[in-house]
């Protein structure tokens, strides 16, 4: 029962917050010269302040506006996404159904925080289910069936065998069914009987492979695939990539063109033709695909991009407060509530209006927008209470108020970001990271990342600079390398061995073995661009404040040109690439290059045509937010849809290599 | 009219008619006499049952005193029998599931499963078990896939589905009352009734007991006593109606009532005999069948019975829309005349059906009569061929059906009248009503029509009415044609009907087939026939299948040429399902030479494995990117094979070799070691030994027993040494070595300092800790063992007496010499502690005029961080600072700051 309550509660904790508590905010500490930022949103969070103070007055009734958790809105999807995720709510509902009675759902943490983009938590609630978290804990429930969600992994197994034994030893006799997402596996079930529980189980499976998190990007939800391919050699991921891939086709036709880049991708594309050929999808001839061209690229790739500190305000919200499956969790007090110590979950997706507006955008134009908003509804008021205004008027001001509770939360979201971003350990990131990129003042660098470990900064943050600069020189000597490898491990503990060679095998910290071509590459790719303007880009470098990422560039081409005028460039990026045609256009001469058929398409039906970028290993907010801006520019003849094995910072990517012994 | 006989063979019960008509006469098979027999009967039209009544003291004729169990279509035409052999006491009861298995319970509670062609299904269930093994079954009742059990000292046992074949003990039903208790036995129940899962609110059985004067209603948990009108009591016979809201009991006083589930009484019927009828059955929803010897009651809603007698047994079969009715010679359909059929054939019928069925007929005897028919029905045309159309549907005999639907034609081709009639027409073409859906409604109706007079012929034996084969779907039935080896027929109609809608199909074609393979197979393998198939490919796979069956003579190389000749016929066969029954039947290199064909890697791997080809499996499943058929193959080699040799298969395969990697790590650590050593992957083993001491570590029990860390430190040694054995490891060699020393170092200083805080910390972090507190010496030491550099000890030593704010300490330390990295670390150490004054002691020593500007610029110093700044000629910098100090006076606002920037940036 306990469960139960703290669900309840959990829900209820979803901001529903007071907006007049607004007025009291930490002053800051720091006086440096990115403070600006600060200083503006403060003003404008006061002008707002006294807005809502003013409108309790007047309307006293209206003291709470709940911000409700929402799942992310997808009506305006480029492809029907929405019956997507009605399959995956109602095959989720038939499995809590079909067991009868009261149960006890063990969910794997990280599957429940997907489903957050799924399902309302409350209708789980509904059909009288006890929701817990699955861990090596004893399992405390009155209900005489438990059943297990879990993700197919070997150390969840080990949870589950160790709660089923302490039932048995304490000699509670239960009804156990688990559900595997997305599959059962013959070695999850190995070691169910390994541990002589798997006769007590009924097994199921809950085909969950593609979560949509936003109307143009879909998640699979993989967060260990990286590690896991490249340092444990356990390519499992690439074929649930692929079969979702395949998923897709089922319902939005066979994706006439391929392209990938990189071992990983090309080995998707082959098992994705593989499952073409096994299991066909039939589509009748007549239906153009929805989806014109898939383009795969691994993470490998290009491994810049993710370890440079994002500077859009979503990707900086990440970096700084680590967004999990659309939401981030803080001190209620940041929301201006009165609840001390306690943490809530902000939801940010698109059913967030404002949010949809400023997510992309550099967080130095964020704050400036914000700030408009709140004059501009300061002076709303002004009119309001002066002069004399029409009912129509009225209403028009009334329905900006609406927006209220959005702009309040972004206002204190943007002013806690100021507070990291005004750290000088924050200040001299990014300036550190173009100069490594930049890649022409080596031992600059080198003392710098030296330096940082000596003062044993937080060892992510180090091993992040460590992998962007063992990349854009191409490794380190080997004297250099066994100094920086010897000194992380004094500084850190001798436990990191594990991490070092983790980090070695997936090749992001090496020995120097050949030239670094990094500079052909950023010169090729026009990787770094001068005289940036955030407020008014007029390229995707203003997501990394002068820095355009290398895997967007390689969409970029891919879109307009196809990968031949750059297969020079692309033989300097680790892994092979390839450009097939797929399904019944494998053999038409026609479709020869992409635009020529997107005109074609073009002129058929008026309606652009849709690319899919699917990133094998993780992708940024950053990098969602240039591919935006790139499907926004005119002229344009694509949409472009993500699919991710899940949505990466440098430091999530960074964290699954680090090894934790001790 | 020429109509009358047809009417003159229906019986009026109140307002409805029923009429009998006979499917099959005589019935194919001879001396057979139902008496001396328990029989089952298989619903919509399935196979017959028969086997001598143990029970029952029968004379014997020339026959064997073996009993033999048979089994007939419909019509009588014997389909195999199989001599009964099994151990277990008398047979309880018999009864068709709806798989067509053929389910028998015998006395101790064993289940025996036959399919229809009398081949025993392995394994057999036990509905008893081991914990009840003395009880006996007395009584079952089957329905749909299920069975309930009543054993001699009534407990209840069910099992709700033969397919996950888990046996339920339901709750007991309360021991009688006190006032009985002299009786020592338990008394049983008078009859049982079931009430299927379907029709229930909780999807769970409930079994109804008549025990004593009332019911109980029996669940899995709980056990509830049902009032029952009192004087009803006991009751003798009970059967629940097939939409399962009504029960039909006949009462001790002779009386016949239906009661709604919950026992309310709706209606009541006095009979002639007290006696309970042998057997009671429901007609559709609107009638009762009484079965006395001889005498056959059919009461409805109405006062007055229909009767009719039988010189010989009777077996009631209860259909969806009716019963059947089997005898020794012949099988009779009971059914309520549908009304369609009511309105033409009706004795004096006026209605315009009728008049369109007589009008052909004076059409045919050329009578112009016919034209003065359709006139007067011009304007209900469409009605009149509607009804013969469906009249037809419903009719047994074919030149009926065709007259019928002769009738509807002649009509259809008057539709398009003139005039108000063509209007109507219009309007009704355009609601959906009109002549173009009246040809398709014709068409239609014929396809059914010659489906099902194909499947009544007697060779077939299925007497399917046209609403019996509504439900039962199209596919289902030809699920059942190819269940009874009726191949042909079932390709000829799923082509004459066009279906490509395989599933059901499939998946009966699953069960039959594939029964025996092992469960983890039969997994893969069903997981992947649920692909949707052609209804053809079904077909054609079945016949490969009992093709080989039946051609054990035909050599390898010939028989794969017969098969693949038709098999290839179909682009979705799935030839794995073929090889799968070779391999069955013995012929592995048949299976081999098959499995070729199967492009489905998720099929082929599992069959690979079963005929003993592991390493093309383990090549296929590698190709096929699917991790968990690699694991699959990987598991079973592992099963079979040595160590060695297990090992030496997939070193040199990268994908299998890791997947056994990661596995092994998490849960067969000693068995990875052997793997490294045996392929000399030493270094690996000592990463593994290295981890092994962490974990020996963080287990409190293995420190406590030795307070040296000796067994960490052996291990860490060890995993050193084996480091050392290659050339490329020197770094993790010396690494370890460090490492044992680091926490030989940790533990001598936790013992002379009695903190237990060194161990498992970093070298910088024991130096730190050192001098914090204040153990200046053994800081020092640490440095000097493990070669720290002066750049790291600077950084160290200067942050570690800031936390503890030793100022004088710190300005001590930096005076020891010049500082290797300059005063940077001592300005930062003061400033992160808040210490301005500290600060401004080293802020000058600052050998680069920006770090000295900037450095002032954060403890807030203007004046000196501009001078600084301007010192370093350093335009862009001079321009950060000065926007930090017009922000820091706090009074301007933001367009000011603005402003500033902008004009700032302007003059620089």
């Amino acid at each position: 029962m306990i469960g139960l309550v703290l669900v309840r509660k959990k829900i209820k904790d979803v901001p529903s917050f007071d907006i007049v508590q607004l007025g009291s905010f930490p002053s800051p500490n720091h006086e440096s010269p990115r403070n600006r930022v600060q200083a503006h949103s403060k003003l404008s969070t006061s002008a707002i302040v006294f807005l809502c103070q003013r409108r309790r007055e007047k309307f006293p009734g209206q003291r709470e506006i709940s911000l409700q958790w929402k799942i992310p809105n997808l009506d305006n999807a480029p492809i029907n996404l929405t019956s997507l995720r009605e399959q995956s709510q109602k095959e989720l509902l038939n499995i809590i159904k079909n067991i009868r009675w009261k149960k006890c759902l063990v969910i794997d943490p990280k599957l429940g925080s997907s489903f957050s983009s799924i399902i309302q938590t409350s209708l789980l609630k509904e059909h009288g289910v006890d929701l817990r978290h699955l861990s090596a804990e004893p399992l405390q429930t009155d209900c005489t069936k438990v059943v297990y969600l879990v993700r197919s992994q070997l150390d969840l197994m080990k949870f589950i065998c160790s709660n089923v034994h302490d039932d048995v030893s304490k000699g509670l006799q239960r009804e156990y069914f688990v559900y595997f997402v997305p599959r059962r596996t013959v070695v999850c079930e190995k070691i169910l009987e390994e541990e002589n529980v798997y006769n007590l189980m009924t097994i199921g499976e809950y085909p969950l492979y593609i979560v949509p998190l936003e109307e143009d990007v879909l998640s699979f939800e993989l967060d260990l695939a990286y590690k896991e391919s490249q340092v444990d050699g356990d390519t499992s991921s690439l074929w649930h990539i692929a079969k979702a891939i395949h998923k897709l086709e089922f319902s939005f036709g066979v994706i006439p063109n391929a392209r990938s880049k990189g071992k990983a991708s090309v080995r998707v594309a082959d098992i994705l033709n593989r499952m073409q050929a096994e299991e066909p999808v039939n589509s009748p001839d007549m239906v153009v695909p929805e989806i014109n061209t898939l383009i795969l690229l691994d993470r490998e790739v290009d491994m810049v991009t993710p370890m440079l500190s994002q500077l859009t305000y979503e990707g900086l919200l990440d970096e700084c407060l680590h967004v999990n499956n659309g939401s981030v969790e803080l001190d209620a007090s940041i929301m201006g509530l009165q609840q001390e110590g306690k943490k809530i979950k902000v939801p940010l997706n698109s059913s967030d209006k404002l949010f949809k507006e400023i997510q992309d955008l550099n967080f130095e134009v964020v704050v400036r927008i914000l700030r408009q908003k709140a004059t501009s509804m300061k002076q709303d008021y002004t009119e309001v209470t002066t002069t004399t205004q029409s009912v129509s008027e009225l209403k028009d001001f009334v329905k900006k108020l609406n927006s209220l509770p959005e702009m309040t939360k972004h206002i204190n979201l943007a002013q806690h970001l100021s507070t990291f971003t005004s750290k000088p350990a924050f200040l001299g990131q990014p300036d550190m990271e173009h100069t490594i990129v930049e890649a022409q003042s080596y031992d600059i660098c080198f003392e710098y990342i030296e330096e940082l470990i000596h003062k044993q900064e937080p060892l992510v943050n180090v091993l992040r600079l460590l992998i962007l600069f063992s990349i854009t020189s191409s490794g380190l000597s080997k004297k250099q390398f066994d100094y920086l490898r010897r000194e992380l491990l004094h500084s850190y503990g001798f436990e990191h061995m594990a991490t070092l060679n983790n980090l070695e095998k997936a090749g992001l910290l090496r020995k120097q073995e050949s030239k670094s071509n990094w500079l052909t590459i950023k010169r090729a790719l026009q990787l770094v661009v001068e005289d940036t303007d955030t407020a008014n880009p007029n390229d995707i470098a203003y997501v990394f404040s002068g820095y355009a990422p290398l895997s967007i560039r390689l969409v970029q081409h891919a879109v307009q040109s196809g990968w031949r005028p750059i297969e020079e460039i692309l033989k300097l990026l680790p892994g092979p690439h390839s450009e097939t045609k797929r399904g019944r256009f494998s053999s038409s001469p026609s479709y020869d290059t992409l635009q020529a058929s997107a005109n074609i398409d073009k002129v058929a039906d008026g309606r652009r045509s849709l690319v899919l970028v699917v990133f094998i290993g993780g992708i940024t907010f950053a990098e969602i937010s240039a591919l935006r801006f790139l499907s926004a520019q005119e002229g344009m003849a694509y949409d472009l849809i993500v699919g991710t094995t899940k949505i990466v910072s440098g430091h999530s990517l960074a964290e699954t290599f680090v090894e934790r012994l001790g | 009219m020429a109509n009358v006989s047809v009417a003159a063979e229906w019986q009026l019960l109140g307002d409805r008619y029923y009429r009998k008509p006979e499917l099959y006469h005589p019935m194919q098979w001879r001396h057979i006499d139902l008496s001396r027999n328990k029989v089952a009967c298989a619903p919509f039209g399935g196979p017959i049952a028969l086997i001598r009544d143990d029970s029952k003291i029968v004379q014997l004729y020339s026959e064997s005193a073996l009993r033999k169990l048979r089994l007939f279509n419909s019509a009588g035409v014997p389909l195999s029998d199989v001599v009964w052999k099994n151990t277990g006491g008398r047979l309880i009861g018999l009864s068709w599931s709806d798989d067509h298995t053929l389910v028998c319970i015998v006395q101790d509670g064993t289940v025996y499963r036959y399919n229809v062609h009398a081949e025993l299904i392995e394994p057999n269930l036990s509905i008893l078990g081991h914990d009840y093994f003395e009880e006996n079954v007395v009584e079952c009742v089957f329905w749909g896939n299920g069975v309930v059990c009543i054993t001699e000292t009534c407990k209840v046992f069910a099992v709700p589905d033969f397919k996950t074949r888990t046996v339920v003990r339901l709750a007991d039903p309360p021991p009688p009352p006190s006032e009985l208790e002299l009786e020592l036995e338990l008394e049983l129940p008078h009859c049982v009734a079931v009430i299927e899962p379907q029709y229930t609110l909780s999807g769970n059985v409930e079994v109804l007991l008549a025990i004593g004067d009332g019911i109980l209603m029996v669940e899995e948990d709980e056990v509830q006593a049902l009032p029952v009108p009192p004087g009803d009591g006991p009751l003798q016979k009970m059967v629940v109606s097939g939409n399962g809201r009504f029960v039909a009991a006949f009462t001790h006083d002779g009386r016949l009532a239906v009661y709604s589930t919950r026992f309310e009484k709706v209606f009541e019927y006095q009979c002639e005999s007290a006696l309970p009828p042998e057997q009671l059955a429901w007609c559709g929803l609107d009638s009762v069948l009484l079965y006395w010897d001889d005498m056959l009651l059919m009461v409805g809603p109405s006062d007055e019975p229909v009767r009719y007698l039988y010189d010989e047994p009777v077996v009631l079969v209860p259909e969806c829309d009716g019963v059947r009715i089997l005898t020794n010679t012949s099988m009779e359909f009971l059914q309520l005349v549908p009304s369609s059929t009511v309105s033409i054939f009706k004795i004096g019928s006026t209605s315009p059906a009728a008049l369109l069925y007589d009008a052909l007929d004076h059409f045919d005897r050329r009578s112009a009569k016919a034209d003065e028919n359709l006139r007067l029905i011009r304007s209900s045309l469409p009605e009149a061929v509607e009804a013969c159309v469906d009249a037809a549907g419903h009719e047994f005999d074919v030149s009926r059906q065709r007259t019928l639907l002769r009738a509807a034609s002649y009509g259809q081709a008057f539709c398009r009248g003139r005039g108000i009639g063509a209007l109507l027409r219009m309007w009704r073409a355009w609601v959906g009503f009109g002549s173009n859906f009246q040809r398709d409604r014709i068409q239609e109706m014929c396809k059914t029509l010659r489906v099902l007079n194909a499947v009544r012929n007697p060779e077939i034996g299925i007497p399917l009415s046209i609403q019996q084969y509504k439900l039962l779907t199209p596919s289902v039935l030809i699920g059942r044609l190819i269940n009874a080896h009726q191949h042909l027929l079932a390709l000829r109609i799923s082509e004459y009907l066009g279906m490509n809608q395989g599933e059901v199909g499939a998946r009966i074609f699953n069960s039959a087939e594939l029964q025996r393979i092992g469960s983890r197979k039969m997994f893969v393998l069903s997981l992947s026939f649920c692909i949707p198939l052609c209804q053809g490919e079904v077909v054609i796979m079945h016949w490969a299948c009992s093709k080989i069956t039946a051609s054990l003579a035909i050599p390898d190389a010939a028989l794969l040429e017969i098969l693949l000749d038709k098999l290839r016929l179909c682009k979705g066969i799935s030839y794995a399902a073929v090889s799968a029954h070779a391999d069955k039947n013995g012929r592995r290199k048949l299976a081999a030479m098959l499995i070729e064909h199967e492009p489905r890697s998720s099929k082929q791997v599992p069959l690979l494995l079963s005929i003993g080809e592991e390493d093309t499996a383990l090549m296929k499943a590698t190709e096929s990117g699917d991790t968990d058929l690699v694991y699959l193959v990987l598991f079973h080699i592992w099963q079979k094979k040595q160590p060695l040799e297990f090992f030496g298969m997939i070193q040199a395969r990268m994908l299998a070799r890791d997947l056994f990697i990661t596995y092994a790590r998490c849960y067969k650590h000693e068995f990875l070691k052997d793997f490294f050593l045996s392929n000399g992957q030493l270094q690996e083993v000592a990463f593994l030994l290295w981890k092994e001491s962490w974990a020996i570590g963080k287990n409190p029990m293995a420190s406590r027993g030795s307070p040296l860390h000796g067994p960490r430190i052996k291990l860490i040694e060890k995993a050193h040494s084996l480091f050392s054995e290659t050339k490329e490891h020197t770094f993790e060699s010396k690494a370890a070595e460090e490492h044992a020393k680091l926490i030989r170092m940790q533990h001598e200083l936790e013992v002379t300092t009695k903190q237990a805080i060194f161990v498992d910390s970093s070298i910088s972090d024991t130096i730190r800790t050192c001098i914090v507190l204040g153990n200046h010496r053994a800081a020092m030491k640490v440095k000097t063992e493990f070669k720290v550099s002066e750049k790291r000890w600077y950084w160290l030593k200067v942050f570690a007496l800031a936390t503890i704010r030793d100022w004088d300490a710190l300005e001590k330390f930096s005076k020891e010499k010049r500082p290797p990295i300059g005063y940077r670390p001592f300005v930062e150490a003061c400033i992160e502690a808040d210490e301005k004054g500290e600060a401004l002691k080293y802020i000058p020593k600052l050998s680069d005029p920006r770090e000295r500007a900037e450095s002032y610029a954060r403890i807030g110093m203007a004046k000196e961080a501009a001078d600084a700044a301007s010192q370093a000629k350093d335009g862009e910098l001079l321009g950060r600072l000065k926007l930090t100090f017009a922000q820091n006076a706090a009074a301007s606002s933001i367009f000011d700051t603005l402003r500033d920037r902008l004009s700032f940036q302007g003059v620089s």
